[in-house]
């Protein structure tokens, strides 16, 4: 089993040194789902933007330690965020289109990286959106506004965009919190089927999303990993009772 | 191809680095004008006497600031009051009718309709009729002006105060207009001074609805219900004027009447600023 | 017991009908002046007409003949100049101050435009009429038409001799004053873009310019657009920034180096010293047309506004 992401002694802080993740080890393997567990304010999504660097958008905050990709550390200085954001990409808790037509939506990573052959674009296009099980309800009405579709559809509009420009990573952010029932197991499908192609992290607040889908899990607790083991194994048999404890329920 | 998109965002990001500058560049050029030619004529003869007969160099704006003052404190005393208590409506009594969006948006208008087309007005129905140019023309012009940006403000920080503290006096058995008055305006005053200072610092620089409501006077007077001058149409008189005096008296005034809004503008952005952090 | 309960129900009636009276006199205004601008336009409308009025390019107060055409000419062009120059410059400050600049830059820039906005318009006129215009006049106006003014067709435009006092000159004042609306109703606008979805297009790769261009530009267009309009609005009136610049010449331009005339200009200049019933009349129809576009353009954006909110 190869790891797509090492995590290696990381702390982070927010604006004014206020340390929110503590001496983080984790490791991500390749063509895995992996699921971040923990109750609100753990630090979770907290982990999850670090490996796309996001928390770079707003002054003060800062990285120490090592976050290992196909073994190159992309907390240093040098590394194109441009680049590795193509790479690792992101799925986020309220669904996000663009203010443009659908097809403009998928298209937009493409173009960025230069993809301007309209044959091209349109294959790719159809592609995502044929992986993200939306082409049959949209494939009519590319060309009109993604502000149009419901909550779900919208959602996998913004998982096809993201796979659009074939990322190895995908990270998601919750993404079925503002779903209904059906939307939500739409999603669910979709994730499991990526991840033939894509590694997976997930945040969810919903453990029988972590029990359904992930094939390792992570329980965090106050900034810091507690436990970190094969999905079963974390929610059949924890090695601490902290975990135990938010997985039946008894805080959270 | 990453380096050209890169590249595209820095120049393009510095394009709008430059605009600010651009924009900073104008203000302190005015600034430093109005200063440095200002400061010349600001003399203590500038403010304490009155003008001299055109063209004999001396004399000061002594009337003209007095004026000035006179005008925009009576346009005050009028716009205030009715501008507060309209914001009251809008925000308390008919908070949510359709009546009080409608004027509320026509005083967003009105708050841009050219101050020009305001002196005509108040010249059609007050200068007109009574034959005469007057102090109290040009007052009602200024506070015709104030009472939409008084009234809007007050109706913003009105809506600011929450609810619930409101049905906490109701709840004590206060009719509404005591709990407008004793809980609602203590919780905005801040806000509603804000508003104030920002509609007299609005109308005090205004040339246009005074051209033809209180028009000009060359010399004192305290007569409200004759011309009075006032700073701002001095300016104007003087700068188009052809001699030399004039020219470095309007500098003068000037320099008075952009410090006095520049002031009362920073007091009234920092109360803002305040009162949020609160 | 009662009767201070009646009483209570009195003064609270009472408290009621003023603040209503106080906030229906917006709606008495708006509607007072439209009808007494109308009735002191009176004569002339029944004399010029509408469209005699509106295309007429005299203004011969011997004669008494009156028409709007070149005063209304000259306000269209010196605010649409404007608003070529102003609405870039102000985009780009927007976008600067919101996204750009360090959090220490912003504050003093954003105070530095406020300011700008609050200066008095008699004193960008003045500072026109001595500063600037002498600027223009030996530097920047040969320097355009030794630049542009080669250019065919365009060239056109800056002919004649560069005096500074013309619609070039009284534009570029113009423009700075609406630079400070403009902007700050952009930036309340990009402001209005979520976060989130600023952020999922860093998450496919996106540089900070291509997040402006096309999420948070396409975004805050509307609002955009409303300040453009509330702008456009506000450099139709703006009276005393023009009238120390323009000189009030009554005829239809042919280059941007003329002396020109705009209606506020007009109102300005002869209001006070118009002694034939029928000039003053006209100069009134002149107000009302102004108050018409004005109005009808402020409303717009406001409408526009009420939209996003909405949203």
């Amino acid at each position: 089993m190869t790891i797509e992401i090492e995590v290696k002694n990381l702390n982070f802080y927010y604006t004014g040194n206020i340390l929110v993740l503590k001496n983080i080890n984790i490791p991500i393997y390749k063509n895995k789902i992996t699921a971040l567990i923990g109750p609100s304010g753990c630090g979770k999504t907290t982990l999850l933007r670090c490996f796309n660097r996001m928390h770079d958008l707003y002054p003060g905050n800062r990285y120490e330690g090592e976050i290992l990709f196909q073994g190159k550390n992309i907390l240093s200085k040098t590394v194109d965020l441009i680049e590795l954001r193509a790479k690792i990409g992101m799925v986020f808790q309220k669904p996000t289109p663009f203010p443009m037509s659908i097809f403009d939506n998928i298209a937009y990573g493409l173009r960025l990286r230069n993809i301007k052959n309209k044959k091209e674009l349109k294959e790719r296009v159809e592609k995502a959106l044929i992986e993200a099980a939306l082409w049959d309800e949209v494939k009519d009405k590319l060309y009109s506004s993604a502000m149009g579709l419901s909550g779900g559809q919208q959602q996998r509009l913004c998982i096809a965009r993201a796979i659009a420009v074939e990322p190895e990573v995908l990270l998601f952010d919750e993404p079925t919190s503002a779903l209904d029932p059906i939307s939500t197991g739409k999603i669910e499908d979709l994730i499991v089927q990526l991840k033939n192609k894509i590694t997976i992290v997930i945040v969810t607040h919903n453990m029988q999303q972590a029990a359904r889908i992930s094939d390792y899990t992570a329980f965090m607790y106050l900034g810091e990993l507690i436990e970190f083991g094969p999905t079963e194994k974390i929610f059949t048999n924890p090695d601490y009772k902290l975990t135990e404890d938010y997985i039946t329920g008894r805080f959270g | 191809m990453n380096t050209k998109r890169k590249l595209i965002n820095v120049v393009a990001l510095t394009l709008c680095f430059l605009t600010a500058l651009w924009g900073l560049f104008w203000l302190f050029f005015i600034i430093f004008d109005v200063l440095r030619h200002g400061i010349l004529a600001l003399t203590p003869s500038l403010l304490l006497k009155d003008p001299t007969p055109p063209g004999i160099p001396g004399g000061g704006l002594r009337h003209a600031i007095v004026g000035h003052l006179l005008i925009t404190f009576c346009a005050t005393l009028i716009g205030v009051p009715i501008g507060i208590l309209g914001g009251t409506f809008l925000a308390e009594y008919g908070r949510g009718y359709k009546i009080s969006k409608l004027i509320s948006s026509l005083a967003d208008i009105m708050i841009s309709v050219p101050a020009i087309i305001v002196g005509a007005f108040v010249y059609a129905i007050l200068v007109k009729p009574l034959g005469h140019f007057s102090g109290w023309a040009g007052s009602i012009a200024l506070a015709i002006i104030m009472i939409p940006v008084i009234m809007r403000t007050t109706e913003n920080m009105l809506s600011l105060i929450p609810w619930t503290l409101r049905e906490a006096a109701f709840a004590l058995g206060a009719p509404y207009y005591k709990v407008i008055i004793q809980i609602v305006y203590r919780g905005a005053s801040t806000g509603i001074l804000t508003g104030i200072i920002l509609g007299v610092a609005r109308v005090t620089g205004e040339a246009a609805p005074l051209l033809f409501t209180s028009f000009n006077n060359a010399y004192f007077s305290l007569n409200m219900n004759q011309p009075i001058a006032s700073l701002t149409i001095t300016i104007f008189q003087y700068a188009m004027g052809p001699y030399e005096d004039w020219h470095v008296q309007a500098w003068g005034a000037s320099l008075i009447i952009t410090s006095l809004i520049l002031f009362l503008t920073l007091i009234g952005k920092s109360l803002i600023k305040r009162g949020f952090k609160d | 017991m009662t009767s201070s309960f009646k009483r209570e129900i009195f003064f609270n009636l009472a408290y009621l009908i003023i603040t209503f009276l106080a906030s229906f006199i917006i709606i008495f205004l708006a509607l007072g002046i439209f009808l007494v601008l109308f009735k002191e336009a009176y004569p002339a409308i029944k004399t010029f007409g509408f469209l005699g009025f509106l295309l007429s390019t005299e203004w011969d107060p011997v004669k008494e003949v009156f028409g709007a055409a070149p005063s209304l000419i000259g306000t269209l062009i010196t605010s649409l100049l404007a608003l070529t120059i102003a609405v870039p410059t102000a985009l780009g400050i927007a976008i600067f101050i919101n996204e750009v600049a360090p959090s220490f830059l912003k504050d003093f820039i954003s105070t530095g435009i406020e300011l700008l906005a609050a200066i008095p318009s008699i004193i960008y006129g003045m500072w026109g009429l001595f500063t600037l215009a002498p600027l223009m006049a030996k530097y920047i106006e040969p320097f355009l038409q030794e630049t542009i003014g080669k250019l065919p067709l365009i060239g056109k435009l800056f002919e004649g001799t560069p005096l500074g006092i013309d619609l070039l000159t009284a534009s570029v004042i113009l423009s700075i004053m609406i630079i400070p609306f403009t902007a700050s109703v952009a930036r309340d606008s990009l402001a209005l873009t979520p976060p989130v979805l600023k952020e999922s297009a860093y998450a496919i790769g996106a540089t900070k310019w291509e997040v402006i261009k096309d999420v948070m530009l396409p975004y805050s267009k509307l609002g955009i657009i409303g300040g453009i309009g509330l702008s456009l609005g506000r450099a139709l009136g703006e009276t005393m920034a023009v009238a120390f610049v323009l000189g009030n010449v009554n005829k239809i331009p042919t280059s941007l180096l003329e002396a020109s005339t705009t209606v506020t200009v007009k109102l300005a200049n002869e209001f006070t010293e118009a002694d034939k019933d029928i000039h003053l009349a006209s100069l009134f129809y002149l107000a009302l047309l102004l108050f018409i576009m004005s109005f009808f353009i402020l409303a717009l954006a406001k409408l526009l506004f009420l939209k996003i909110e909405r949203r």
